[in-house]
């Protein structure tokens, strides 16, 4: 035990000596390289809210192919949005009428407009950005964001955009040493209203799409419970009550949900996790403020970013901020 | 605490585990103080390098061991210094009671062995609400004076399955907000398993 006590007093030493290079080393405000991404990305991000297409999209999750067919017409006041899976069962989630003044937080991280001008640099206080020419995707000439995080916490993305519209054609997330997770992409792609009939489909599900106005100050409940440590730029994607078993938050580019569920007995301590493309699962069965609980944490992030937020969750102490 | 285990370590902190190194870690790290206290250390270092102020470290497999810590987090004076201290003294706390984590363990370790054979993971009635995987693997734990033993490889599996579970059940709402606050949109729901109506 007193090995191990100095050991960890000369950590502590060492990681105070290092903190203030560890201040040092964050570069500064606004990289002048990644502002041309961060350009693009709010034009994409805008593009969402103005664009009709229709068209097909091949997604590949290691072995796995999936082919869903994507349709979005957006009006005035309202966006009204469809995703059918072709292949397996016919499956449907249908947004409707989803208002146009209605901003997430996801959105309001890469929609920087004027404040990019007066120095905010959004993700890129996150992620380093590089744009360079892309191929064609589904036809239409791109332009492709290389988006490599800063820290350990979380993916990067390569994404092809659009050149003139800005829509984002295809989605690589990559792990560590440019580890392809996950791709999406457009395989045929026609702008204006959609006119092609959905195919037939076995289910269809009305998609989510609370907005409370209070979206843009979304912040930690404090209590039951809530997670005491967030990877550096993740917020709250809505206000949620007291009682709510989860809590969802993003930085702009990905996004994690954490639940907690009390248990009925005890559960023997343990922790597993299930990976898919670029979604990590983590549960972790244990006592927690003397009940017994089960934590997930879902989300496109690593495993390790999953066990620390589900490591930091507190029950009945307020978030440090 | 092993090279192996130690870069295995090293691996999950870089996302760079295959999934037979990463299961095995997983069920080691909760029997294993030593481990996760050099897991939330590697973290401390890494963030704070990055520039953002160290994570609350938290040993979590005994509550006594959570109580002394949240106790010792409540006492500091809030300031920058301890913004910076608090993690290390969190650490020194959990260094001082590492004794009480072995014995939490242990006492953990016994939930479902404490006179009501299988009463914790037990088999209908599970606590998570599983009829079939938790149930079949009770495994009745006898320590004596034996190092405490790792996680049988069953329950290990439990673990998983039980994850897969969550992961189907949690993963539409997941999709909603996901769908709602990343650039990829309603492509989201293409990773619930299977949509319900």
């Amino acid at each position: 035990m007193t090995g191990f006590g100095r050991r960890l007093r000369v950590v502590a030493i060492a990681a105070l000596v290092f903190t203030p290079v560890g201040a040092l080393a964050v570069p500064p405000a606004c990289p002048e390289s990644d502002v041309p991404g961060l350009k693009w990305l709010e034009k994409m991000s805008r593009s969402a809210q103005t664009l009709n297409y229709e068209g097909v999209v091949t997604i590949q999750r290691g072995e796995d192919m999936d082919v869903v067919q994507v349709s979005r017409n957006a009006g005035r006041d309202a966006i009204n949005e469809s995703l059918t899976r072709l292949t397996g069962p016919g499956e449907q989630v249908v947004r409707k009428a989803h208002p146009q003044a209605c901003v997430h937080p996801g959105s309001e991280m890469l929609q920087l407009g004027d404040a990019l001008n007066r120095g905010q640099c959004g993700i890129s206080q996150y992620y380093r950005l590089k744009v360079t020419d892309g191929d064609r995707v589904a036809g239409r000439r791109a332009v492709r964001i290389k988006v490599q995080p800063r820290d350990m916490y979380r993916f990067g993305y390569v994404m092809d955009l659009d050149r003139e519209t800005g829509l984002l054609l295809t989605t690589k997330i990559m792990g560590p040493g440019d580890r392809l997770l996950e791709k999406s992409q457009f395989a045929s792609l026609k702008y204006g209203p959609p006119t092609a009939e959905p195919s037939p489909v076995q289910s269809e599900q009305q998609a989510e799409q609370t907005c409370s106005d209070d979206a843009s100050e979304a912040k930690a409940e404090h209590g039951p419970w809530s997670p005491g440590w967030l990877p550096n730029g993740f917020r709250m994607t809505e206000a949620v009550d007291r009682t709510s078993a989860r809590r969802s938050y993003t930085d702009g580019l990905s996004a994690f949900s954490v639940f907690v569920e009390e248990l009925p007995r005890d559960i023997r301590p343990g922790e597993g996790v299930i990976r898919s493309g670029g979604t990590t699962s983590y549960t972790r069965g244990l006592r927690l403020g003397g009940r017994p609980v089960l934590i997930t944490v879902i989300g496109e992030v690593p495993v390790n970013t999953a066990r620390m937020v589900a490591d930091s969750v507190n029950w009945e102490v307020a978030r440090a901020d | 605490m092993s090279d192996n285990l130690r870069e295995s370590l090293s691996a999950l902190m870089d996302d760079e585990t295959n999934e037979l190194e990463l299961h095995r870690l997983l069920a080691q790290i909760g029997n294993d103080a030593e481990l996760r206290a050099t897991w939330s250390r590697y973290n401390a270092v890494r963030t704070t390098l990055a520039g953002q102020a160290a994570a609350p470290l938290s040993l979590d497999i005994s509550d006594r061991v959570r109580e002394a810590i949240d106790g010792e987090q409540e006492d500091a004076t809030p300031g920058k210094f301890a913004a910076i201290t608090r993690p290390f003294a969190s650490l020194a706390v959990a260094a001082s009671v590492m004794g009480a984590v072995v014995f939490g363990g242990q006492q953990l370790a016994y939930l479902d062995d404490s006179g009501q054979p299988g009463a914790a993971v037990a088999a209908s009635a599970s606590p998570v609400g599983l009829v079939n995987s938790l149930g079949a693997t009770s495994v009745q734990a006898s320590f004596g004076t034996q190092a405490l033993p790792g996680l049988k490889p069953a329950t290990r599996t439990a673990y998983r399955e039980l994850c897969r579970q969550r992961m189907k059940s949690y993963m539409e709402e997941h999709a909603e907000h996901a769908a709602l606050n990343t650039p990829q949109g309603l492509l989201s729901y293409s990773r619930v398993h299977r949509i319900s109506e």
